[in-house]
């Protein structure tokens, strides 16, 4: 095949040159220092506040067990100093810019939204609603369905460009938060944010971090997170963002074959700042290797979609399933 | 650097990158071959990277982010931040000394010679050398001295007296005098734990005795706290400027992860990150109590 294969998709009016964008808080234009920024199917913020707020105390991050641990505790400059002095560097890459957006009450989202709307250069707002809702006792807002259904709708009304709610794995049911963001009106979710954990020293006996519990991330939560995107997937009718755990392209393609339509990486550009772009690169080599021309051919090809997609060419799909499936579908 | 960057609070850190004194280079992302991967002595390793994009802009004080992990692999999934002890600019290598601590560094032993590390340097805002100083003093402790040898070498190169304290263990550790290397212009003063030479009173008399007419015009410290609660006291008593290395767990070394932040308070809302800010922070007069 000598047809280069189309990488490209659309979530609502986000057009993407590919399905691979760095994970919130795991970015920053700075990477433009190490690799080609314009390479990427988007760029992602760290989560903007509405007021400037710094991080939590020492130490932040570790490494423990294999995976990383942290608790940076979004800095932010501001929605004032982000729109001066943050949003110029995202523009000045050729991606789309998606803004992270954060609040501690549904207020905050709200005005952190409103301000965004008609920012020129803002491509679609990813919504983290991983963050202690102030009015609710500090109870993750992304725990609460109703919650969540109530924050997305409000930034949905006051924005025009695609909204992306990004969905915490710490809930019961995930899918039942995923559908109280698309009953919001998100044009997609992203799934998932990291897994709360808590990292100890015996010696010094006190947590390994300074804020105590943190996310944990990394290759090894990637099981994790192919579960809960598959059910998200299945469960609603707006496109699914796979993140978590996602280092190389098999990993990326596994992603896409159980639902997401794109993906999202995070660690694994501190282990290798240029993963994501070695993502794409084998992303596009195998499916040259297999004659797929479109990112349509591997998308929820396992799981219960798989038989209904009467597009996938014969031949690639039983060496999809043969490839790219390591985990059992359904509950572990 | 000085590990334990909480216990640092009590001192008033200010950033020394707005001074102008050096350019800093754009930061680079290489596949380094391995030069040599040596034992230098008990837990000490010495490792050589073919890296001239990094030796290049290299400035005293600056650091580069190693991956551990071999290209297609994840473990450490974390790179680690190691001083740029030396460099040769003519050779294009850069050595890292290192000490075996935990499951990354006893990995890092196992690189051998032609393999290509994930690089990327140099990194960091390195220690500020001041036209006109005439004598500098460096305290160093342990694996912290590597941030401070290739200062030494550009204090030499510039005419200043440099007196160096190397400390440290025992005669096991090899972070000490040798990592300066052997051409006598610099005055190493070697102090043992085992002898009781490295004990801050026993290194202050020293001081006392070299610096008895001038003092240093500038003091550098890294590794250790008791040496930098020293050099505080000493940069307030000769009225020397005093810059200290600090070390934090890092992700990104480039500033966008903020998982470094120093924790100095009094500098704005997000504390500096040493990855940017630093590694080398000025220690503010009078910061002990």
């Amino acid at each position: 095949m000598s047809v280069r294969p189309d990488l490209s998709l659309d979530i609502g009016s986000l057009h993407l040159a590919n399905p691979v964008m760095p994970a919130s808080g795991c970015f920053g234009p700075e990477l433009g220092d190490l690799i080609d920024l314009d390479r990427l199917g988007a760029l992602v913020t760290k989560t903007i506040f509405f007021d400037r707020r710094s991080g939590n105390p020492a130490d932040r991050l570790t490494e423990t067990g294999g995976v990383m641990l942290n608790s940076v505790g979004i800095p932010s400059p501001g929605i004032d100093g982000f729109l001066t002095s943050v949003l110029p560097r995202y523009v000045a890459s050729s991606p789309p810019t998606i803004v992270s957006i954060g609040g501690l009450t549904i207020g905050e989202y709200e005005r952190v939204a409103a301000r965004l709307d008609g920012v020129s250069g803002i491509a679609a707002i990813e919504v983290n609603i991983s963050c202690p809702n102030l009015e609710a006792g500090g109870l993750e807002i992304g725990s609460d369905p109703m919650a969540v259904e109530a924050v997305v709708r409000s930034v949905v009304a006051r924005t025009s460009v695609p909204i992306i709610a990004k969905l915490t794995p710490n809930v019961t049911s995930i899918v039942e938060i995923a559908q109280a963001a698309e009953a919001g009106g998100a044009t997609a979710v992203s799934a998932i944010n990291t897994l709360l954990g808590l990292g100890v020293s015996l010696e010094a006996r006190r947590p390994l971090l300074g804020n105590g519990a943190g996310g944990v991330s990394g290759p090894a939560i990637k099981p994790v997170a192919l579960r809960m995107v598959s059910e998200v997937a299945q469960a609603v009718r707006i496109p699914v963002i796979g993140v978590g755990g996602i280092a190389t392209a098999r990993d990326a393609l596994q992603f896409l074959a159980v639902g997401a339509a794109a993906v999202q990486v995070g660690t694994a550009t501190f282990t290798h700042p240029d993963s994501m772009l070695r993502v794409i690169d084998g992303i596009e080599a195998w499916m040259r290797e297999r004659g797929l021309h479109s990112l349509g051919q591997i998308t929820a090809t396992i799981g219960k979609r798989a038989p209904e997609r009467a597009d996938v060419a014969a031949s690639a799909l039983p060496r999809i399933r043969a490839t790219a499936l390591e985990a059992p579908m359904g509950h572990p | 650097m000085v590990s334990g960057a909480p216990s640092l609070r009590s001192y008033r850190l200010t950033t020394l990158e707005d001074d102008g004194a050096d350019f800093r280079v754009r930061p680079m992302l290489i596949r380094a071959p391995v030069l040599r991967n040596e034992r230098l002595i008990s837990d000490y390793w010495q490792l050589t990277l073919d890296a001239p994009a990094v030796a290049d802009g290299a400035q005293p004080g600056q650091f580069a982010m190693l991956t551990i992990a071999r290209q297609d692999g994840l473990t450490p999934l974390l790179p680690r931040p190691m001083a740029l002890c030396r460099w040769d600019r003519a050779a294009g290598s850069i050595d890292v000394v290192y000490r075996v601590v935990g499951e990354g560094t006893a990995a890092l032993t196992t690189w051998r010679s032609g393999e290509q590390m994930t690089t990327v340097g140099p990194l960091g805002t390195g220690f500020k050398l001041r036209a006109g100083a005439s004598t500098i003093l460096l305290l160093g402790r342990g694996i912290g001295t590597c941030s401070l040898t290739a200062l030494a070498l550009r204090g030499v190169s510039e005419g200043v007296r440099v007196v160096a304290v190397a400390s440290r263990r025992d005669k096991q550790a090899a972070a000490g005098a040798a990592l300066y290397g052997g051409d006598g212009s610099i005055e190493i003063i070697d102090v043992l734990d085992t002898d009781g030479s490295s004990d801050p009173a026993a290194v202050r008399r020293e001081l006392l005795r070299r610096f008895d007419v001038t003092g240093p015009d500038q003091i550098f410290v890294c590794g250790s706290e008791r040496l930098l609660r020293l050099a505080a006291d000493l940069g307030d008593s000769h009225g020397a400027e005093v810059q200290v290395s600090i070390e934090a767990h890092m992700a990104c070394g480039i500033g966008y992860c903020h998982g470094c932040s120093s924790g100095a308070p009094g500098l704005g809302e997000e504390a500096p990150l040493v990855c940017t800010n630093g590694p080398a922070f000025r220690v503010a007069r009078g910061a002990l109590a």
